[in-house]
């Protein structure tokens, strides 16, 4: 036995069995998304085993482009994403850079802070919807009922009254009729990866260098400039990772969306692949390689963007 | 210009006073070198005057002007660090670009500028890198290349070659001294080698626990000390010190004497003792003497080609007027 073939050896199960958990899955998809494969049909039973016998070709793939409701899909997954990715690394760069000062209580106060991410997000979907954004019977209600209780008081005042008068009443917003359900989906996804966001940014601020923001004090830099050009390029690789891992787990949101409006005009690529797969899964299988895409695309794209955008 | 006046500053961090009151004046063009055992606040008394560190009391001067109170980036002076403190994400060219783009100076003259200063250090090789492709000694230039293209009235230097090799510090020392030669700006340096100290200086401020202990040139200091500790501190190899009869014998309570300041002989002398150590440098050697009934360790320097070996009974001269006389507080004797 050569040197190198005992270490291979010895590495080859690892190697092995994350081929084949990748791989496996993998070529099941698109296996199945290149055959004719339902769970039920009364009408041609002979689908309803999987084999290369019911080869389809880009069969699935046409019909799954040709629904009405991929699209929209696709779209959703994208404003969704791209919305959370977007406000997370904002929020959680600006919190981090607020709680990186020292001040009576952080400890307390970063505790909580990451808090939101234990919660489950099944239990996290039920509490925004009900509690907090429900029209009637959440803080959203009672919050706009009591902004409406004080106007219609205001308006009674002897002077101002008249100035008050003109404002409209509020009209709450039901986050689960479809053109709104999707931003309840943003706001709760977002509270709770905030702070994951902020994890991360505050560790790598931690190992930011003091020396090099007194020599930009030195240098004439503002608090801006020490931010924009010191401590947000120090920033650039931790956000990267944060979209990233984010990007992985919010193209697969599924609880959320189930949870605020079955799929109720605000569906997203699994949530598609779901419905599908009610039946269908060889329209599953292919809505789920084009879900693959999607990732990378989105992948690449973000990781660009950041890399142009940060880095000097 | 570039007078730099410290009047009365103290610091204390929480009760701890590091820097007691301190009177300090470096002239119009100076290179004033702070020099120190570590600890002793030689950085804090830099970052007082940039201005990174508040007084807790006290008035610093730039120029007959107040500036106490006034921010760092007001002040026009320029730092280089120990670590260099390079912006890592941006260029050469772009770092010591950044003053005049933060002083909102025009594209072309801030390209002009940065040339200019390239030239002076040699850094046009190296001006699309990055911080992090370059070697420490390019680094250093590169953070000098930053301050001088701001033009400040006074550079401070904050130890800034004690991260490099010894061979690439002796050739970084030449280059700062030519700089200060070239622009004739003010400049205080802060290092706790004093052979940086002696080589660089027009003066040196020599600070034990924030103390200054003694203002002078170069060969003041190394003539005059004017207590044991500047005795002891400043000269390599340092300064023998006796005390006991020997020392009374000349009305003092410690007597000092530079290895250099003492005669060899094998046949006769004042002192006689046995040879420990011999370092050979080829110009110099190095003895070290012990059973001189004087001190624990005599050290002398013999020029040109002298044969003792270790275990040879050697004798000494001293040259009498060089002899330092120290009292019992250590204070220099007339
Ligand atoms: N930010 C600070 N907080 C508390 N103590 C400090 C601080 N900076 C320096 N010191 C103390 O002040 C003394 C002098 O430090 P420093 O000026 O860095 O010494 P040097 O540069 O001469 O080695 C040291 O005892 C150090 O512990
Ligand atoms: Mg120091």
């Amino acid at each position: 036995m050569s040197k190198r073939t005992m270490p291979r050896l010895l590495q080859s199960p690892a190697v092995v069995l994350l081929l084949v958990w990748m791989l496996i899955p993998l070529g099941m998809t698109l296996f199945f998304s290149f055959i004719r494969y339902v769970l039920n049909s009364l009408r041609r039973p002979e689908w309803t085993t999987p084999s290369i016998e019911n080869w389809r070709g880009f069969g699935n793939y046409d019909f799954v482009l040709g629904n009405k409701d991929f699209l929209l899909a696709v779209q959703n997954s994208l404003l969704i994403v791209c919305s959370i990715l977007f406000l997370t690394v904002i929020l959680g760069v600006l919190i981090a850079v607020l709680i990186n000062k020292a001040f009576p209580g952080r400890g307390i106060v970063r505790v909580l802070l990451i808090s939101p991410f234990f919660v489950m997000p099944a239990v996290n979907a039920v509490l925004w919807i009900n509690m907090i954004l429900d029209p009637v019977l959440g803080l959203q209600g009672i919050a706009v009922d009591g902004i409406n209780a004080l106007i219609r008081d205001l308006q009674n005042l002897p002077v101002l009254g008249a100035f008050f008068g003109l404002w409209p009443e509020l009209s709450p917003i039901s986050f689960r009729a479809t053109q709104t359900s999707a931003y309840a989906v943003i706001i709760m996804v977002t509270w709770q990866w905030t702070p994951f966001a902020v994890l991360i940014f505050m560790t790598s601020l931690q190992s930011e260098d003091q020396q090099q923001k007194e020599a930009a004090i030195l240098d004439g830099a503002g608090a801006w400039s020490q931010f924009r050009f010191l401590t947000l390029p120090h920033l650039g690789r931790p956000i990267a990772i944060v979209v990233m891992i984010q990007a992985i787990f919010h193209l697969s949101l599924y609880a959320e969306i189930e949870i605020v409006s079955r799929g109720n005009g605000n569906k997203n690529l699994p949530y598609l692949i779901g419905e599908f797969a009610n039946n269908n899964i060889g329209a599953a299988s292919a809505t789920g390689i084009f879900a693959v895409i999607l990732a990378n695309i989105v992948a690449i794209f973000l990781l660009r963007m950041i890399g142009k955008t940060l880095m000097e | 210009m570039g007078r730099i006046v410290l009047e009365n500053v103290t610091k204390s961090f929480g009760d701890a006073e590091v820097i007691p009151p301190l009177d300090l004046t470096i002239e119009d063009g100076e290179f004033a070198v702070f020099v120190g055992p570590s600890g002793c606040g030689k950085s804090t008394l830099l970052r007082l005057i940039a201005g990174l560190e508040e007084t807790t009391s006290g008035r610093i001067l730039i120029d007959g002007e107040d500036v106490t109170e006034v921010s760092p980036s007001k002040r026009g002076l320029a730092m280089v660090f120990q670590t260099y403190a390079l912006y890592p994400h941006m260029s050469v060219r772009k770092n010591i670009a950044f003053p005049l783009r933060m002083a909102k100076m025009e594209q072309g003259e801030i390209d002009a500028a940065v040339d200019r200063a390239a030239s002076i250090l040699n850094l046009g090789d190296y001006l699309e890198k990055r911080p992090g492709q370059l070697s420490g000694g390019q680094r250093q230039r590169v953070a000098i290349g930053r301050a001088i293209v701001r033009q400040p009235t006074a550079f401070l230097f904050d130890e800034p070659l004690s991260n490099l090799d010894a061979a690439l510090r002796v050739g970084m020392r030449l280059e700062i001294s030519e700089l200060h030669e070239r622009l004739k700006t003010t400049m205080i340096y802060v290092t706790h080698d004093q052979v940086e100290a002696m080589t660089m200086a027009n003066k040196i401020v020599v600070l034990r626990a924030g103390h200054i202990e003694q203002v002078g040139s170069p060969l003041e200091l190394y003539r005059t000390p004017r207590n044991l500790f500047v005795a002891g501190f400043i000269g390599s190899p340092t300064m023998n010190f006796i005390t006991g009869e020997e020392a009374a014998k000349h009305g003092a309570q410690t007597i000092g004497i530079r290895p250099e300041h003492i005669a060899v002989s094998a046949s006769e002398g004042t002192w006689t003792g046995k040879v420990g150590v011999a370092e050979h440098l080829g110009s110099d050697t190095f003895f070290y003497v012990h059973d001189t009934g004087l001190a624990e360790t005599l050290t002398v320097r013999a020029t040109g080609e002298v044969s003792f070996r270790n275990g040879d009974t050697i004798h000494m001269t001293p040259r009498e007027d060089l002899l330092h006389r120290f009292d019992a507080a250590g204070e220099r004797m007339a």
